[in-house]
């Protein structure tokens, strides 16, 4: 059918790309924007870091203005799905008809305890969003006890922000942090410069909140008992999808797109929310170039159906922290040591690939500055595609 | 319009480059260069998605 009016459920960087790729694409017709957030699309990823680590930097989240001209509602939140009738219900009673939808509303932090308000309830941070990060700065300001608990990228970037606004920190993780994202050598890599910068490590099985005195208690299965006057929860996220309940678009409880970004062929969904196809299964990976990448691909499928090009996924994250800064191309966690290594200029600086048997490998480069092109061809072909990289002893 | 670059913003994580190599590169050093400041017509395109892609917004799009 003629697609005359699209609806974007959702204002972050997936729903902006929709937004701008749909227009590329040459849709002309009457755009709608749905924003939770009350502000235009910022950068998540600078919030953990420039963000928190800088002293100068409370702009490092913002992005240009949007330029696609699209009707925005912003700090309106989707309540509703009527698949059948078109419709998208907002909060305050609003109705949204379409003729494409894009479902690009999200993720949100999981929690450790209740959800805030709740009576009794320990005081649990998390970082999700700009409001989030600037009190968790204004926070860590006066330098109080931190305990962060969850020892993925988010947690160790938190981590590595208060330590550096010499705060007092205790990092909560069952396993060696970033190891289940990363592998165990990257993630030693980390651990080391981490404890190395003042990083105090606590294991001791699921962590609970107490109730203390003027701060926060931390209770490990183990028995082991933590006080700070800060906590931070890190766990993982939860697609924003309670809105469409009842829309009979899940599949196992979850949004499984196809390849072009579909749910249905006027539906689409990107971003954090989706569930999409990858060489190594079917997956969330709630990411920046994931998002964009398949917010591009979704406002294709969106317009073209099947005549759209298949979406195919090629991974790309960057933490940083501990004075590590780390660009990896590729699927991770990557077992054992590298097959390649090449140390570069400065320190602590190294270009390092893993090979696969399931085609492309993965190469990261840790204070090394390298170009995304060219560690994708290490990545993809190995060290002979790029010159002057010669295999070193591990 | 013109590409404009806030060069102490710059992360040199190349997704500009992976956007649109026919307008930007990433030098030896890791330093991003600008080979084709101004756009219009068809390189207008992946000019937007290049400033749209870089996480710490040190590209920019201004009137030529």
């Amino acid at each position: 059918m003629t697609m005359r009016r699209i609806v974007v459920v959702g204002n972050g960087i997936a729903g902006l790309t929709a937004c701008d790729s749909l227009r590329s694409a040459g849709f002309d017709g009457e755009l709608t924007v749905v924003g939770a957030e009350r502000h235009h699309p910022y950068s998540r990823p600078a919030l953990s870091k420039a963000l928190l680590h800088g002293d100068h930097h409370l702009q490092a989240h913002e992005l240009p203005q949007p330029t696609h001209e699209a009707t925005e509602l912003l700090g309106v939140s989707a309540t509703g799905l009527d698949a059948d009738a078109r419709l998208v219900r907002t909060d305050g009673g609003g109705e949204l008809p379409y003729d494409g939808l894009v479902i690009a509303s999200g993720s949100r932090a999981k929690r450790l305890g209740p959800a805030e308000g709740t009576a009794g309830k320990v005081r649990e941070l998390t970082l999700r969003t700009i409001e989030d990060a600037v009190l968790l700065k204004e926070l860590v300001a006066s330098r109080p006890s931190v305990i962060v608990i969850g020892g993925g990228p988010l947690g160790m970037e938190i981590a590595s922000g208060c330590l550096h606004m010499g705060c007092d920190v205790t990092m909560v993780s069952d396993v060696t942090p970033l190891s289940r994202q990363l592998g165990d050598h990257l993630a030693g890599i980390f651990t080391s410069a981490a404890i190395r910068a003042g990083l105090r490590m606590a294991g001791g099985g699921k962590a609970h909140l107490a109730a203390s005195d003027g701060g926060a208690r931390v209770v490990l299965a183990d028995g082991t008992e933590l006080e700070a006057d800060l906590v931070v929860t890190a766990i993982g996220d939860e697609p924003n999808t309670g809105w469409l309940s009842g829309s009979g678009l899940f599949s196992n409880g979850s949004l499984r797109v196809d390849s072009r970004g579909r749910l249905r062929p006027d539906i689409v969904a990107a971003g954090d929310v989706a569930f999409f196809p990858t060489q190594r299964g079917v997956r969330r990976v709630p990411l920046w170039t994931s998002a964009i990448d398949q917010a591009k691909a979704a406002a294709v499928g969106l317009l073209r159906g099947d005549a759209a090009p298949e979406f195919s996924f090629q991974p790309y994250f960057w933490t940083e922290g501990f004075g590590l800064s780390l660009k990896a191309v590729g699927f991770t966690p990557v077992i054992g040591p590298p097959d390649y290594a090449e140390a570069g200029e400065g320190a602590d600086s190294m270009l390092l690939r893993w090979g696969s048997d399931l085609g492309s490998g993965t190469a990261a480069a840790i204070n090394y500055r390298i170009p995304v092109p060219k560690l994708r061809r290490l990545a993809n072909a190995g060290p002979e595609a790029l010159q002057r990289i010669v295999p070193a002893g591990v | 319009m013109k590409i404009e670059l806030d060069r102490p913003r710059c992360e040199g994580h190349g997704l500009c480059e992976e956007a649109a190599p026919q307008l930007m590169h990433l030098d030896d050093d890791g330093e991003l260069v600008i080979d084709v400041p101004e756009v219009d017509g068809p390189e207008l395109d992946a000019a937007k998605a290049a400033v749209r892609i870089c996480p710490v917004a040190a590209l920019r799009l201004a009137a030529a």
